[in-house]
Parts: structure tokens; sequence; C-alpha cells
């Protein structure tokens, strides 16, 4: 079984030449190797989600992507071009978790600042106004919130016109209404044709945001597609149902299309490729579930049961 | 570039503290060693009177003290808070931010040594020509930039809590070794010999030559240059390392 679901939206959009190039990229740090002969395109107009749990090497690939670290083995190209290039065209707009920001100034100085550096800056009004900050423009920003310093940060990403956006964990600190508003302005970005690539551990976010959703595990590349194609590969669907009497696992392995079993008591939890195939099969061993539910898996479930098969094959290797 | 520079002014100047501290704390040292001592006499083995040489000796500490202990402090930390990798994301040049670094450095020494000179001028009557003490400013702000890329260098090399304690020990060792707290004549002679080729030793010789009457010394403005080449090379140098493992 390959671990890498194919990409192929099919939409039409990967025309012309790819925004973002990585070439057979790897990264070790120490003996940890931290991203894994890493190959992949982002093509312009593209939303894309880069999911994966702590230490797949999510962080790390921003980095490399961003040149603020040099990869040991391939090719990173942004635009044709070396990412620090790239950045000092201002075609490249970051925000980083770790990036830090200038203390002892004020929110419209330092948003101000990351104007004047920016080739192709937008009024400095207009981008406290997008990031939600006139209000606060004349504060201290070692005297923000961590919700108010991620919106300078954002501010700071956003005060050019910029061709690929990139965000690490961008709405980490906001409350909802920041954070849907933030999504807000980052849908109006892609409409202008822009590529955002945020790396997220709020999956409803790549669910609902994302056109393109990139799992990696282990600084390997796990799976790539459309949210949809990601649960479809997870198993698309969940069963849910109750038993009169405990039965034990061996005879509900046998049910077809299972990707997943669970059963605890008498409760059992399926995920299947096919449920009405699983659900059929489930009366033709003469049991009789009760209070059955039948749903699609959102991309948080479809994302852990990718996770899991990828540790079980590697157990057993 | 130049808003970056403009910013890291605007900010040394909102520090009231580190103004406060770094301006009068060398003319205070100034009145300590040099408050009593004689206007006429000579200091043993130099042309000048204890406070002609201390004045020049705590102008050029002073300048040291901003933008030392300044810079390498503020860069360790603002590499450890990231917003030198927040910088790098920016078209901004590298150079651009070592450029303001010492700019605002320059803005916290230039009053440091004004005010050496006017209490040593209110207090101990010292009296110089004017071309005297224009060159004197000129060369004592100009030579301070040496350690300005000293103080880049160390924020480069040591990062975290270590930073303070090592450049406290580089700024002392070398303000005691140049004899910017004492005449080095009062060294005994190997010592004498050794704090020749501190960079703080140079540094205040062009003072001293010009307070005798006389252009600085061409081994000193030498020495300076060759030390400004070792620490911007190296503050340079690790400036790009970081950016390897920032």
């Amino acid at each position: 079984m390959t671990t890498t679901a194919s990409v192929n939206t099919g939409d039409g959009r990967r025309t012309g030449a790819p925004v973002v190039s990585f070439e057979n990229v790897s990264k070790n740090y120490g003996t940890v190797r931290a991203v894994s002969d890493l190959s992949l395109d982002l093509y312009p107009g593209e939303t894309v989600a880069l999911l994966g749990p702590n230490g797949a090497g999510k962080s790390s690939t921003l980095d490399l992507l961003l040149g603020l670290r040099n990869p040991d083995a391939g090719r990173v190209e942004i635009f044709g071009t070396t990412p620090q290039q790239a950045i000092l065209q201002g075609r490249v707009g970051a925000m980083l978790q770790t990036g830090g920001l200038m203390e002892e100034v004020k929110v419209r100085e330092i948003v101000k600042l990351a104007c004047d550096l920016h080739p192709k800056a937008f009024p400095v009004e207009q981008v406290l106004e997008a990031a939600d900050l006139t209000g606060i423009a004349d504060r201290m920003v070692n005297k923000l919130s961590g919700g108010q310093e991620q919106r300078v940060r954002f501010a700071m990403a956003t005060a050019g016109a910029n061709d690929l956006i990139v965000l690490d964990e961008p709405t980490t600190g906001m409350d909802v209404s920041a954070r849907q508003a933030f999504w807000g302005v980052m849908r109006e970005q892609t409409r202008q044709g822009r590529t955002v690539l945020f790396a997220t551990h709020y999956l409803e976010e790549a669910d609902a945001i994302a056109d393109r959703v990139i799992v990696l595990r282990g600084g390997k590349l796990l799976a790539d597609g459309s949210a949809a194609e990601i649960k479809a590969k997870a198993g698309a669907r969940r069963i849910v149902f109750d038993l009169d009497q405990p039965v034990g696992e061996g005879a509900l392995r046998e049910l077809p299309f299972l990707s997943s079993l669970e059963v605890s008591g008498r409760t059992v939890r399926i995920q299947s490729h096919d449920a009405d195939a699983t659900v059929h099969a489930l009366y033709g061993l003469g049991l009789y579930p009760r209070n059955l539910e039948v749903a699609g898996l959102g991309l948080e479930q479809a994302f852990l049961a990718i996770n899991d098969a990828a540790t079980a094959e590697e157990a057993a290797k | 570039m130049k808003t970056l520079i403009t910013l890291e002014i605007t900010r040394t100047l909102r520090n009231k503290k580190f103004m406060f501290f770094s301006i009068l704390y060398p003319a205070l040292l100034f009145l300590l060693i040099a408050g009593g001592a004689s206007e006429k006499e000579l200091v043993k083995g130099t042309n000048l009177t204890l406070p002609l040489l201390m004045m020049v000796s705590m102008a050029s500490f002073g300048a040291i003290t901003a933008v030392l202990v300044g810079n390498s402090e503020r860069i360790a930390k603002e590499r450890e808070k990231g917003w030198v990798r927040q910088l790098r994301l920016t078209a901004l040049p590298g150079r651009g931010y070592v450029a303001a670094k010492v700019a605002s450095a320059a803005v916290v020494s230039l009053p440091s040594i004004l005010v050496v000179f006017a209490v040593a001028v209110a207090v101990k009557n010292v009296r110089l020509d004017a071309w005297q003490w224009g060159a004197l400013t000129g060369s004592i702000w100009a030579g301070s930039i040496v350690f300005a890329a000293l103080g880049v260098a160390l924020g480069y090399l040591v990062s975290g809590d270590a930073v303070r304690p090592v450049t406290m020990i580089v700024y002392f060792a070398l303000s005691m070794l140049g004899g910017l707290w004492m005449p080095t004549t009062t060294f005994p002679d190997w010592l004498q010999s050794v704090a020749k080729w501190t960079p703080t030793y140079a540094y205040a010789a062009l003072g001293h030559s010009i307070e005798g009457g006389d252009a600085p010394h061409l081994k000193d403005v030498g020495l300076l240059l060759a030390y400004l080449v070792v620490f911007a090379g190296c503050a340079a140098w690790l400036y790009r390392k970081d950016t390897r493992k920032a």
C-alpha cells in the first residue's frame, strides 16, 4: 500500500509555472531527520493547508520554504528563484509563530516599518484596517494580548502585494470572531489570485478554507489532495451502533471495506470505505444493530485515520 | 531602511532609564576619579594633567557603554524573541539591521561624550582650542563604531542569559586594560605593553593626542581600523551563520 495519495484535483487551476517548488528536499538537525526527501509544487491561486502532528516537520518545511534555513539536500524555489531573492523582490509575505515583534514601539510604527520595507507596499492605514488594528494603532507593541500580537504579525505579512502568503498557525490565540474575520481577509487575498499556504492545528479551518491539503508525518509527505480526497482516502464513513449483547471482535473483522474497528462494551465504531456494503454485511452476520448512525468523516477524523494507518504500517515493518 | 533607523533611534530615546544611565554614568565617574586631582600637575609619563586625561578616557568610556552594552544585549534579546527572523522575512538587506543598531547607538553615545566635556569644563576648568573640541568629539564619536561592531558580534555570538555577563566581562576588561579608568602608566611594565594593543587604548589615545595638540598617531588609527575589520567581519559572519540556525 502506498501512503501518498495522488494529486489530481482536475480543476484546471494547476497551469503555469509553480509558485513554490520543493525538489527532494531533506533537512537534518543532528541525528533528527526533520524533513525527508520532500517533493511538492504549489500553483498560483491555491489555498493550501499544511497538516501534521507535532514534530511532523511543518515548521521546518516553512523555514526551508522561506530561506530561514538551508536544506541539506535538494532544492527549494519560489517563483523560480531562491527564497531569499523572492523575499527581496517583495513577492512573499510570511507570518511565523516564532516571529517576534520589536518592543518599545507603537503598533502603527511597526506596521509602517513593514510597509516601508515592502517594494510593493499598500498604504499603512489600509493595512491597519485590514488587520483590525486601527483601534489600537497607538498602543505599544509590548502591551498587546496574544491575539492582538497575532494581528500585528498578520499586518506585517500583508503589508504589500505579495504573490505568496505563508502562515504558520495564524489563528492561534485568536478568539472565534477574530478567527472568522482573519479568514475573511485571507479569502479576499486568494480571490485576487494570491497563493496561500498555511500550517494549522485547527482541522476544521483546513476543511473550510483550503482547496488543497498536504499532510506531513515524520518529515515525509503522507497525503496530498483536496479535503474531500483526504477524507475518501481515510475511509469515507463512520458507522456507530449498539448491540444487544457483546460480540467478539473477530466476527466483526470479517465485515467488508473496514478501515478501522473499535468495540467498547456494546458500542461498536467502524470506519468503512463503503458504508452501504458494510451495513448490509452486518445484517448478514445475523446481528441486529441498534441506534445505527452512519455519517461522513470530518477532516480531523480522516487525518487521524491516515496518521494511525501510517503508524501501524511503520510498526509492521 | 531609513524607517528602521528612525524607529531604532526613537525607541532608544524612549528608553529613559538606559539613556539616563549611559549619559550620566561616565560624567559621574569622571568627577569621582578626577574631581580632587590637580589641574596643573602632569600625570607621570604623559604631557597631560589628570583631568585632561580622564576627560577623554571617560568620554571614550561613555561612548563604549552606549554602543557596546546596549547593542549586544538588545541583539541577543531580539534574536531570542524572533524579531531578527521576522526582519529576515522582509526586503531589508542584512546590513540594514546592523546599520540601524549602530546608528541608534551613536545617538546615545554623542550626548554621553558631550556631558563629560561639559562637566570637565565646568568643574575642572579644562580649556582647549575650538579645533581640539571639534576633533575630540569627532574622533571619539567615530571611534565608537568599532565598539558598536563588537557589540553586534557579541549579540550574535552569545545568547540568552549569558550575554549580559559576557558583555560586562569584555567591557570591564577592555576599559581597565585600555587605561580608561586609570592611566596605563600606573601599570607594571609587562601589562603596559599588553595594554598598548587593546582597542580601548588606541581609542583613548586618539583623544589624548588631540589634547596634546597633535594629530592622532597613525599607529592608533591603524590599530582601530584593524579591530573594526575584525569585529565587523565577525558580526557579518555570525549574522550569516545565524541564518542557518535562526
